[in-house]
């Protein structure tokens, strides 16, 4: 609803981000009187085995879990300093709404559900049930993600549901359900040490999955070859044995390029292919042209490379393929994806110990809560939302008529410019910042400000939820019960280790009760998330994602357990397409032929720059979690400009300076870091901060056809040397978006 | 031959054992002549003004001995040196009153350490110090008291024979002088309970802590405080019950712990001034010129300490000189660290990318 | 199962603090982080260098100290100052060949790591190799690293003529007997390797 309530600095003051440095009971206090919980990491799709410190109700520390398989006590410092985020002082603790002029007040609950109620039933009356629309997250559990899909279909009968996911794994995603029939990493972490080749493309794996790093290094004690894709250096290329500083957009020059050299040399495995395959021949076809010197152009690197590559991933007897968002966040990301897959099937290693492949989720639940259909194209058990047979298992289930489940809705970025066009009035978010997230953030800002009634479900006041009209306090991860499937695909336990403070309540009983007061309590009765499981695992039964026979008891007892689960006592399915068995009717894996094509915006004279985008690691996403504890915001204070002495001393700016990078959508001022560990015709910046620290405000708002994830890592820019900014966004603290 | 340094020499013991009988000898002339020819002496306290004595004795072979380690001795002179430089004096006289205050009175760095620490810490100190201010002139017989000849009422404070000043019974100074102990002690209780209460409840103490160092001492001040107020209770509360018994148990309690004085924590007593000396040190280094890192040619310390350290290196056999001609000390701690990572990963590096995995 | 030791294997950092973080959180000095983790020269290079005590069998630390403040526990742990010995005349922190004591001037003490005394006494692993997601951080048996690594660990050093041996282990190629410090170039990158080996302008020249 229109603008924010009052300046951005007096909702800073009133609600933050500001930073919590010391636990409950200060640094001196030690070990007394405290229970260990053992749950995971709220941040990141690694979803690492932590045990925390708890005291009267407070979260007060952590100790490693050092049982747990995955990551066997190890955490990254997110991990270690997540608990940071409990007792902190910005926590809302009560429903808010906004008041014109002031910023935003408390209000009590139900006076906040009777207006939430109120404003959807009178926003879809008058412009329809599709007018209201939800965004959710990546980082809910399980539970949350199925109700919140279930919510929009039953409670609200809106189509457009969307998530941030949509920003992170659907490329991924689509990819691998092209080529496999289904969409989870292959293989368990465990098959990454004995592979004897890793190719790694596009995941800066030592800062946005820091505890896959020991999983590599282990592999390359085992003998095993590291071939790493990233425009920049990142520290897991420093000591990879070929690092290939590929242009962003480029990787699929690449992965033909390889695909060709091995073609030539004949390091295909022509049995699997002819037994376990189809479309082969096609795929020839499309690498041909793929010589070395044609793909070196496209991925801006020397030929030499390429061909090096490809003699280190063509005879190996074992590999293993990982990506991730770098070559996922493109508009043509699905192709990307598509094309290295095609290395690893054409290879045949793929369904057998040390050979497979794995996409490296990035939010907390990347994997779970894209399966459990709060996607706008997607019903629970990773469903087809517009496959007859798909909508009747399901109306069956929620006890709905099948034509009542809405069609395909908006995914995010569509479902953002439809608010901006006016079609969609109102909106529910939860465990979204989309300012800060989406690409293009002048444009996600005003679509905001048209919003007739917004309503955000957050434990902080993110910089999404200045923007609404009531903010209904709900929970952290680490105050409710429930499961998230890591990026192996292991569905795991979080084990509630406090309850919410006075005020808040539990994101599930928030949409409980707004969904019991829109007239739908029978189908929204549940007492606990354990019962939201229940109903899950029978909505996932005969779906691909198969939960049907795993317990929460059973879960936690096994360290948990991998879907496809489809029976009661079923061991679970670590290691997917054993035999060659892929996921599609026809059990064979699917080769797609792939052919490069430009960015949406390459740098032209105006803009010679390319912008590429990403995390660091003691950040996650948008931030809104991180930039309150201190600690992390000490290790990386403010967003800077990684550019290469060359680039700059050509635009003649020197290291700590303040520069501005500017698009055709926006700008941001920032200080640029001079590295030689980056491509001098890219820069990078990472994307955590709002305002004018946001990268957001460059990138550009083209999205993949099929997976509709943005652009996020490329996009033109130029880069210019700028005084220090003195406005009073500028003099904000740094975790609010200010600048040193 | 790199433990010489530490292995004690026989004519280091010999040179310990003359300064511990020189103290005990100043000590027991000072009691003699305190006492005015032992006039003053209250041979009941004998056993105390003995053991006194035997831990002067102590206290001079332990600080001789300390002073013969090399670094101790070279920061010793260096310390002096640097205070008595006559154009610092002044200055260096007034600096001495404000980190007296700060650092013996105050004793503000512990309260930075943490603030329970402080308590107990200070409580004990003060505690102490008020009763050896009391006990130590009694039993050598510098202090006494007596009754005035015309009254009964009047009480009279003798120092090395001199009248010090007078006070009537039942007077505010007269409770608090007859019950001075009881207070030193009471101090010293609390200060005890908040050292156990720390050190049973902090983790990382109790990991890091030792019966010997760490609660022994603490035992034996709440044996002193408790068996002294027993006395105190013995006389006034009790009609003198058992007052025999329990003031040789106090007695007992006080001599152990009299001896215990130069072989066990307390000896940090008599150590710690050093920590003044130190800081003038460090002021002068700071003032001083400043050693440069040969790699990063960034200031790290002073010059002053570098070359002191090169010198006491060379009489401790540490031999930092590197094969180009460069010395090891000259390098800033960063670097040693990251030079520590590049020679390593620099072997890995070197011998080709196959080295690993085989 | 034999006793556990600590490895550290600097090549494998990855410089992501979770060491530095997680160190803060160790009982014997919660809230101040005592590991070190450089970073050499972010200008040229992501490397990173983390640093622990290494517990040397004769430490120099104690040897110049002057108030003979620094003790090693019967289990080979160095550790930080006694507190009521510590001068703060910072000799240990600069004579210390592997850069490992801090003086902290707010208590006028010196503090180091000490192996998470309160977590190694009793069993426990250490803060910073327990998270430590690169494993450049390692405390576990002799056995489970030879199987598990294809370098040796050794605890030999020479800084100069002086022979120092430690504790703590480090992970080298197998041709390797003793770190020398005295062959590393004192100033810039080691002799074998190229000027700039991490330049991706220079490899996209193909100048490698």
């Amino acid at each position: 609803m229109a603008k924010l309530p009052t300046d951005i600095p007096e909702l800073v003051k009133q609600f933050g981000p500001t930073m919590h440095s010391v636990p409950p009971g200060g640094w001196a206090h030690t070990g007394q009187d405290e229970t260990l919980v053992k749950t995971h990491c709220c941040f990141c799709g690694q979803q690492c085995g932590i045990q925390l410190r708890v005291r009267d109700n407070k979260v007060v520390g952590f100790e490693p879990w050092e049982s747990f398989p995955f990551n066997r006590g190890k955490l990254c410092p997110k991990g270690v300093k997540r608990y940071m985020q409990d007792e902190h002082p910005d926590r809302l603790k009560s429903p808010m709404q906004r008041i014109e002029g002031q910023g935003f007040a408390p209000i009590a609950w139900d006076a906040a559900m009777e207006r939430v109620v109120g404003e959807i039933r009178r926003i879809q009356e008058t412009y329809g049930n599709d007018a209201f629309g939800i965004l959710s997250g990546a980082s809910l559990t399980n539970e949350k993600a199925y109700l919140m899909g279930k919510f929009a279909r039953v409670a609200l009968r809106t189509a457009n549901i969307d998530y941030n996911g949509r920003l992170c794994m659907v490329s991924a995603g689509a990819a691998s359900k092209k080529v496999f029939g289904i969409d989870r990493s292959a293989n368990p972490w465990s098959d990454i040490p004995k592979a004897k080749v890793i190719l790694v493309a596009g995941a800066n794996i030592a800062e946005c999955a820091p505890i896959t790093t020991d999983y590599l290094w282990q592999a390359r004690d085992n003998g095993g070859k590291l071939i790493i894709l990233d425009p920049r250096m990142t520290p897991i290329a420093r000591n990879a044995d070929l690092f290939i500083p590929v242009r962003s957009g480029g990787d699929i020059g690449v992965f033909n390029g390889m695909l060709h050299v091995m073609i030539e040399r004949g390091w295909i495995d022509r049995d699997f292919i002819a037994q376990h395959t189809t479309g082969f021949n096609e795929v020839i076809e499309s690498v041909k042209k793929y010589t070395p010197e044609y793909a070196a152009k496209i991925a801006g690197v020397p030929a030499e490379l390429i061909v090096k590559a490809a003699e280190l991933w063509g005879p190996a007897p074992t590999s293993f393929l990982l990506h991730a968002r770098g070559i996922e966040h493109h508009s043509k990301g699905v192709d990307n994806c598509l094309a290295a897959i095609n290395l690893v099937v054409a290879s045949g290693r793929i369904g057998r110990e040390g050979c497979g492949y794995a996409m490296i989720t990035g939010q907390g639940n990347g994997q779970g809560a894209r399966e459990q259909g709060q996607k706008c194209d997607q019903l629970p058990g990773n469903r087809d939302i517009s496959n007859p047979e798909h909508r009747k298992y399901i109306a069956g289930v929620w006890g709905v008529a099948e034509e009542s489940i809405p069609q395909k809705g908006l995914s995010a970025v569509p479902l953002v410019e439809a608010i901006h066009e006016g079609k969609i009035k109102g909106l529910l978010s939860i465990c979204f910042n989309p300012v800060v997230s989406l690409p293009d953030s002048n444009f996600t800002r005003a679509a905001l400000e048209k919003l007739e009634f917004y309503v955000n479900i957050e434990f902080f006041l993110s910089e999404s939820a200045r923007y609404a009209d009531i903010v209904l306090a709900g929970s952290l991860m680490e105050e409710d019960d429930g499961t998230t499937t890591n990026v192996e695909g292991r569905v795991i336990r979080h084990r509630r280790a406090v309850t919410p403070p006075d005020g808040a309540r539990e994101d599930w009983k928030i949409l409980n009760e707004i969904a019991s007061r829109l007239g739908h309590a029978d189908k929204f009765n549940y007492n606990s998330p354990r019962e939201i499981f229940e109903e899950l695992r029978i909505a996932s039964k005969g779906g691909v994602s198969d939960y049907s026979g795993m317990t929460w008891d059973r879960i936690g007892e096994n360290n948990g357990l991998f879907w496809p689960c489809p029976e009661n006592g079923h061991p679970g399915t670590p290691r997917l397409y054993e035999g060659g068995k892929f996921g599609h009717p026809d059990g064979k894996a699917h080769f797609i032929p792939i052919d490069w094509h430009p960015s949406a915006e390459m740098p032209d004279e105006e803009y010679p720059i390319i912008l590429t985008t990403g995390r660091v690691v003691s950040h996650f996403l948008s931030g809104t979690q991180t930039r309150r504890i201190a600690s992390l915001m000490e290790q990386y204070p403010q967003p800077r400009c990684e550019i290469h002495p060359r680039l700059a001393e050509k635009l003649g700016i020197a290291d700590n300076d303040f520069v501005k990078v500017e698009s055709r959508r926006g700008q941001i001022v920032v200080r640029a870091q001079l590295v030689k560990t980056i491509r001098p015709d890219t820069v990078f910046v990472p994307y955590h901060w709002p305002l004018d620290r946001s990268a957001n405000n460059c990138t550009i708002r083209a999205i993949d056809p099929v997976s509709n994830i943005p652009e996020f890592k490329i996009c033109a820019v130029r880069v210019s040397k700028t005084e220090e900014p003195t406005d009073a966004i500028a003099k904000l603290e740094m975790e609010a978006g200010g600048i040193r | 031959m790199k433990k010489a340094e530490f292995s004690v020499r026989g004519s280091d013991t010999l040179h310990a054992f003359a300064w511990g009988s020189a103290t005990a000898s100043v000590l027991v002339i000072g009691i003699v002549i305190g006492s005015r020819g032992l006039k003053d002496f209250d041979p009941a306290l004998v056993s105390y003004a003995g053991a006194s004595v035997l831990a002067a004795f102590g206290l001079g072979y332990r600080y001789a001995m300390w002073l013969r380690r090399p670094p101790t001795r070279l920061y010793w002179r260096r310390g002096w040196q640097v205070f008595l430089q006559p154009r610092r004096l002044p200055a260096n006289i007034a600096h001495l009153g404000r980190i007296f205050l700060d650092n013996f009175v105050m004793q503000r760095f512990i309260e930075k350490r943490s603030s329970l620490r402080w308590t107990a810490h200070w409580f004990l100190a003060w505690g102490c110090l008020l009763a050896a201010a009391i006990t130590f002139p009694l039993s050598f017989g510098w202090v006494r008291f007596e009754t005035a000849r015309d009254s009964q009422e009047i009480y009279k404070a003798f120092m090395f024979g001199f009248p010090v000043g007078s006070f009537r019974l039942g007077t505010p100074i007269a409770e608090l002088t007859f019950n001075i102990l009881d207070i030193a002690a009471v101090m010293v209780l609390i200060g005890v309970f908040f050292a156990l209460w720390r050190r049973s409840r902090d983790h990382g103490a109790m990991s890091v802590q030792q019966f010997a160092n760490d609660l022994l001492p603490l035992i034996m001040l709440f044996a002193i405080s408790i068996t002294g107020l027993f006395l105190t209770a013995s006389t006034h509360l009790m009609h003198g019950l058992h007052y025999v018994f329990l003031s040789q148990l106090h007695a007992i309690t006080v001599i152990l712990t009299l001896l215990y004085l130069p072989f066990g924590k307390f000896f940090h007593i008599f150590q710690r001034p050093a920590q003044l000396a130190i800081d003038f040190y460090k002021r002068a280094g700071i003032e001083g010129e400043q050693a440069i890192c040969v790699r990063c040619a960034q200031p790290y310390g002073s010059k002053m300490q570098m070359e002191d350290l090169k010198t006491l290196q060379e009489m401790l056999c540490i031999k930092y000189q590197l094969a180009d001609g460069t010395h090891y000390q000259d390098v800033c701690p960063a670097c040693r660290r990251k030079n520590l990572a590049l020679a390593q990963d620099g072997l890995w590096k070197s011998l080709g990318t196959d080295v690993r995995g085989r | 199962m034999s006793e556990s030791a600590f490895f550290i294997d600097h090549s494998r950092c990855i410089g992501c603090q979770s060491c530095v973080q997680a160190c803060a959180e160790c009982d014997t000095h919660r809230g101040v982080s005592m590991i070190h983790l450089e970073t050499i020269q972010r200008s040229d290079s992501v490397q990173t260098a983390p640093q622990v005590c290494m517990h040397c069998e004769d430490p120099i630390c104690a040897r110049v100290c002057p108030a003979d403040a620094i003790k090693k526990t019967p289990d080979g742990v160095v550790q930080s100052s006694l507190k009521p010995r510590c001068i703060g005349c910072s000799n240990c922190v600069v004579s210390c060949p592997f850069g490992v004591p801090k003086y902290s001037a707010q208590i006028d003490q010196m503090m180091k790591c000490d192996m998470c005394y309160d977590r190694s006494s009793i069993g426990k692993k250490p803060m910073c190799a327990s998270v430590c997601p690169s494993g450049a951080l390692t405390y576990t048996t002799m056995e489970e690293i030879q199987r598990t690594r294809s370098g040796i660990p050794i605890n030999t050093w020479r800084f100069g003529e002086e022979i120092v041996k430690t504790k703590v282990y480090v992970m080298v190629p197998r041709e390797v007997e003793r770190i020398d410090v005295s062959l590393v170039q004192i100033s810039g990158t080691p002799s074998p390797l190229a000027a700039d080996p991490y330049d991706v302008a220079l490899m996209l020249e193909g100048a490698q």
